[in-house]
């Protein structure tokens, strides 16, 4: 027989125990929704995070621009200014194939390149203008271009710009061509150079005669000092564009190391070093 | 892992970061070529590009200055506010990377290694910082739901201790 007082004692505690059983799982409960809207909260800031710097780097990237897939149409205001910048630095400096320069000149400078090279582009915009002013124009040094295969990636594409460049230097307008060219390059990898871009480009060519240009663009001469210049790039070890030989005129030319694509002081003290030398 | 172990973890990632692009600021201000494993140096085009400038700051330098403060946001006493600064700064140093990349791979054409370490190294590190954020403080929660059950507080492995 049981006692009626420790009934009472008994539901009691279970009263209790389910009071306090019910209380915990509210506090888990809300303890648990606090946790998800802090982990939501913290999604959404994440996500806030991501979309901003997207957009950060959407505006640095058109920002520094790639030079565009643009093509100057012959005679437009652009063209005329390229013209004219590309006159005022090489106008007046005898050209012969692919060398500009007194054909007498102590010392020799061959800049390996290829056209579609964007560092070359901030060389040949860079650096070279001061070395021609002080250097070409004075008679001291003639430079050679040659051509060095590295950020034109279609070989045909690569022969066909060189050889239109070359054709023109049968002219002695090559390093017209190539200053224009460089002037006006598109982007890396954009496949801009097609024939009617070429062709664009010899038309900006003052005083080019476009009929013979097309004409020696089929000579094999042409193509054959593509692969010389190739082979002088390798026996030189070169690997990237672009590099250059220097050296006495007839002499064994040494390489050239640069420490600046826009500083011409490297370049500089290599030809003081000859003419003193 | 514990949170105390990934903070030491990213202490030692920033100040790697640190070391990397200080060293980078330096190659660019005395004008040396950066040493470079991979044949004829594409380190040294892509340092002396114009993209190793933007809007006439060495982007050595902006890494520089992205590592260090970062490294203070770890530095700071962990909180919610700091280890949102952390995420928020490790992703944005991942987006200046990303650039970088690009202008290497798509521009430029040419790969430094150098570039490619930086780029790791906040990759790894925004890795760490993101689900370091999402998680939250799990150690105080450990240690809460210690003191609800009655058992000891759990005390923080030292620091260096193997990650958990």
């Amino acid at each position: 027989m049981s006692h009626p007082g420790v009934e009472d004692d008994e539901a009691d505690l279970t009263r209790k125990q389910r009071r306090e059983q019910a209380r915990e799982q509210r506090k888990a409960l809300e303890e648990e929704a606090t946790a998800s809207a802090k982990r939501k909260a913290r999604l959404t800031q994440l996500g806030i995070v991501v979309a901003v710097v997207v957009a950060a780097v959407v505006v640095i990237l058109i920002a520094t621009g790639g030079g565009g897939t643009k093509k100057v149409a012959p005679h437009s205001a652009e063209a005329n200014q390229t013209t004219a910048a590309v006159n005022t630095l090489i106008g007046g400096i005898p050209q012969s194939g692919n060398t500009l320069g007194n054909p007498n000149a102590p010392i020799t400078l061959q800049y390996f390149g290829d056209l579609e090279c964007p560092i070359c582009k901030e060389f040949t915009l860079g650096a070279l203008p001061p070395i021609i002013q002080k250097w070409v124009k004075t008679g001291k040094v003639k430079i050679e271009y040659r051509s060095m295969e590295t950020a034109t990636h279609e070989p045909e594409v690569f022969n066909s710009q060189q050889v239109a460049a070359l054709a023109a230097g049968t002219q002695g307008k090559m390093w017209n061509f190539l200053e224009t060219f460089y002037h006006e390059q598109g982007e890396e990898g954009s496949g801009y150079v097609t024939e009617s871009y070429l062709q664009g480009l010899a038309q900006q060519v003052p005083g080019l005669n476009l009929t013979q240009w097309t004409n020696d663009r089929n000579n094999p001469v042409l193509t054959s000092q593509i692969a010389t210049d190739k082979q002088a790039a390798n026996n030189a070890g070169f690997t990237g564009t672009p590099s250059f030989l220097i050296g006495k005129t007839g002499g064994t030319p040494s390489k050239l190391e640069y420490s600046s694509l826009t500083d011409p002081a490297s370049f500089n003290e290599a030809i003081e070093k000859l003419l003193k030398g | 892992m514990s949170a105390r172990a990934l903070r030491t973890t990213l202490i030692v990632l920033a100040a790697l970061g640190v070391a990397l692009a200080g060293y980078l600021t330096y190659l660019h201000y005395s004008g040396t070529t950066p040493p470079c494993s991979i044949k004829g140096n594409p380190c040294s085009q892509v340092q002396k590009s114009r993209y190793s400038e933007l809007a006439g700051v060495p982007v050595a330098l902006i890494g520089l200055l992205g590592y260090i403060v970062i490294l203070g946001s770890l530095l700071a006493p962990e909180d919610e506010r700091a280890r949102f600064a952390t995420m928020a700064l490790t992703l944005g140093g991942l987006g200046f990377s990303a650039y970088l990349t690009y202008r290497e791979v798509f521009t430029l054409h040419k790969i430094c290694e150098w570039c490619v370490g930086s780029a790791v190294l906040m990759t790894i590190m925004m890795c760490l910082s993101v689900w370091r954020f999402l998680r939250g403080d799990l150690d105080a929660r450990a240690r809460a739901l210690a003191q609800a059950d009655g058992g000891p507080e759990p005390t923080a492995p030292p620091l260096g201790a193997a990650p958990s």
